[in-house]
């Protein structure tokens, strides 16, 4: 019973964590066929931002997490303006912004590294605390982990239904030239995209460096699975992305516990081999248009 | 060497040479470098430092060969595999190991890196096609991953032994040949395996195979439609680029003696990566210009004590603005700037004009 419970909530803190970093990646291809690999750098940099705030400014934890924040979602921004901008329109898109991204990732660990040095930095928690149930023990952060990448999920598909903005995401994504002719604003909602998922990949990073540490490399692993999280489910899908991040979660727990925590990793890369082989746009994917 | 139905049904397949001068090998060019190719060690082994500069030289030769064959895929081919240094450490593993564990002479064992490479590129090659854009990215990065966990947590203590790679595999040996100066012998064998994978890319890259490749990256349907048989096509080019892959390795286990799984880290794959686009991808020359330059930053421009940890800074913004500014990659950039300085403005229709093989042609996601 406690091994199946012990799994059951790890599989649920695996699972809202790969969906809380899947979220931003998964929102930005939608709208920009963009897959941010830098997206692991921009989770550094919430990490790091909150650090700097609560450790050299002396500042409480709960300040810390709006402003770092805002910090990814600025550095985003940044990344955006420099490097993806001058990219829209020109042909070659596709590659051309997975190098862009790849660089300014790899750029903003360096920096991560020469700034802070590779030691790992003691993170605190926002909740302290744990209570056992059956022998399994459950920190009170792991629970608002949960919490956050529940309504962060749900928030994100609200606000792409219902809010005029998000509709206006949903129609660029669906059409990019229509989109324009009606008279949304491209760049705009671009930039507005990338803030929103940076920001969300510096709240992650906020919340999950107390459990992971926070190195320059740390970055690194959360994303290769929020990649995999976000193609299993079929690129662009919030739908999928709820569904495999969960998945991903409970199948990586169950065969740690059950099986040996050495297996957890080739399992999933496995499972991911087989799914794409069987259905090659992710489990909930639109296939794209083949263009002529 | 294969050609696709359609084309074979006209008769001979071969590119009039005339309506494709780029196809023309340059002998003048080959002979001027020839010979200094062949001096250049034995000089180098007489001057201080000449060591280091033959050292430079062998990796360059083994990096060449690899950065080659992987833009056959990613740049000519538009296969976004980064599998390409799973592939490597599969050669490299099979001939160390056999080396090593089994006492094959590296003589015999090294010859069976590019078939056991070629081998695991038809096993990765097979799921990845019906896969298209950043899923193939995803699905060899798992073959990747999946390799390393293999040869870090093998239960076969002599292939993984505890995660550390093969250590001590025995170098090449050249008898008396090599005595005193075997670098200068790691240079005449890597010049010799560099010369040949050069060639047969070259080949690759300016046969009908080659125009059917780029026919599939810029139009699908149109080459499809035409008859280019695409599944043939893209297990031939990983297998033929898994080749030279793996004779790479080969050479490079039997030159360090040793191998280990850090070859599969993420940093050695961006290093490549890097050579390949910051020389220019999908062209031919672009490769083996951005091997040099990325080896000559790396461990010779950047090597002093404080630089050092600029490396990666200098590499990723290095990175991200050749991506904005030339994205193309450096070399057609500088090969276009030279010619325009030699022969003015109207020099630019010469015959060794690279054919246009970047990805100008892509249709535009966001026009």
């Amino acid at each position: 019973m406690s091994e199946f419970l012990q799994s059951s909530y790890s599989g649920l803190l695996y699972g809202s964590v790969y969906g809380l970093m899947a979220l931003g990646l998964t929102v930005i291809w939608g709208a920009m066929r963009l897959l941010n690999l830098a997206h692991g750098a921009l989770y550094l940099v919430g990490g790091y931002v909150a650090w700097t705030v609560v450790n050299r400014l002396s500042l409480p934890l709960e300040l810390a997490v709006p402003v770092s924040v805002a910090g990814a979602a600025v550095a985003g921004l940044l990344m955006y303006g420099l490097f993806i901008r001058p990219l829209v329109g020109r042909p070659g898109w596709d590659s051309a912004t997975l190098i862009a991204t790849v660089g300014v990732g790899i750029a903003i660990e360096a920096a991560a590294l020469l700034v802070f040095g590779p030691q790992v930095k003691d993170f605190p928690s926002i909740l302290d605390g744990s209570f056992t149930v059956e022998r399994v023990l459950i920190l009170h952060q792991g629970l608002l982990v949960i919490g956050v990448a529940a309504v962060s999920l749900l928030a994100m598909n609200t606000y792409l239904r219902a809010s005029r903005r998000g509709m206006a995401i949903r129609a660029v994504s669906q059409d990019v030239q229509a989109a324009s002719l009606m008279g949304i604003p491209i760049n705009a909602t671009f930039a507005v995209v990338i803030a929103i998922s940076a920001g969300l990949a510096g709240l992650a990073g906020v919340l999950l460096s107390s459990t992971f540490y926070l190195s320059p490399t740390s970055g690194f692993t959360p994303m290769i699975l929020a990649v995999v999280v976000t193609i299993l489910g079929g690129l662009g899908s919030i739908k999928g992305t709820v569904v495999a991040a969960y998945s991903i979660g409970l199948i990586e727990a169950f065969v740690n516990v059950y099986v040996g925590s050495s297996w957890g990793l080739p399992v999933l890369f496995s499972t991911m081999i087989l799914v794409l082989t069987a259905r090659p746009n992710g489990l909930f994917g639109v296939g794209e248009v083949r263009r002529l | 060497m294969s050609v696709d139905a359609a084309e074979s049904s006209l008769g001979d397949p071969r590119l009039d040479e005339r309506a494709s001068p780029w196809a023309r090998p340059r002998w003048l060019l080959l002979l001027a470098v020839a010979p200094f190719a062949l001096v250049l060690p034995l000089f180098l082994n007489t001057i201080d430092g000449g060591r280091f500069w033959l050292h430079l030289l062998i990796i360059f030769f083994v990096w060449g060969i690899v950065t080659q064959s992987w833009n056959l895929l990613l740049g000519v081919a538009g296969i976004y595999s980064f599998g390409q240094i799973a592939l490597y450490a599969v050669g490299g593993w099979v001939t160390g190991y056999l080396a090593m564990q089994e006492g094959v002479n590296p003589w015999l064992s090294i010859w069976l890196a590019p078939l056991a490479a070629a081998a695991a590129a038809v096993v990765i090659g097979l799921p990845t096609l019906r896969l298209r854009g950043v899923y193939v990215v995803l699905i060899t990065l798992a073959f990747l991953e999946l390799l390393r966990n293999f040869l870090v947590n093998s239960p076969y203590e002599k292939i993984s032994n505890g995660g550390l790679g093969l250590l001590y595999v025995p170098k090449l040996d050249f008898g008396t040949l090599g005595e005193g100066r075997s670098h200068v012998m790691f240079y005449y064998t890597g010049l010799v395996f560099f010369s040949i994978a050069t060639y047969w890319i070259w080949r690759v890259f300016h046969s009908p195979l080659g125009m059917a490749f780029t026919a599939l990256r810029d139009s699908e349907a149109y080459a499809v439609s035409r008859g280019v048989n695409q599944f043939r096509a893209r297990l031939f080019l990983f297998a033929f680029s898994a080749f030279f892959t793996g004779l790479a390795a080969g050479l490079m286990t039997h030159y360090q003696g040793s191998i280990s799984p850090s070859i599969l880290s993420f940093g050695v794959l961006i290093n490549l990566l890097a050579m390949i686009v910051i020389g220019g991808w999908g062209t031919f020359w672009g490769p083996i210009f951005g091997t040099a330059f990325i080896i000559l930053l790396e461990e010779k421009w950047l090597r002093e004590g404080s630089l050092q940890e600029y490396r990666k800074l200098v590499l990723g913004l290095m990175l991200a603005a050749i991506a904005v500014l030339a994205p193309r990659g450096l070399f057609p950039v500088l090969a276009d700037g030279l010619r325009r300085l030699v022969k003015g403005p109207e020099g630019e229709a010469e015959r060794d004009e690279e054919p246009e093989i970047a990805t100008e042609e892509d249709a535009a996601p966001i026009a």
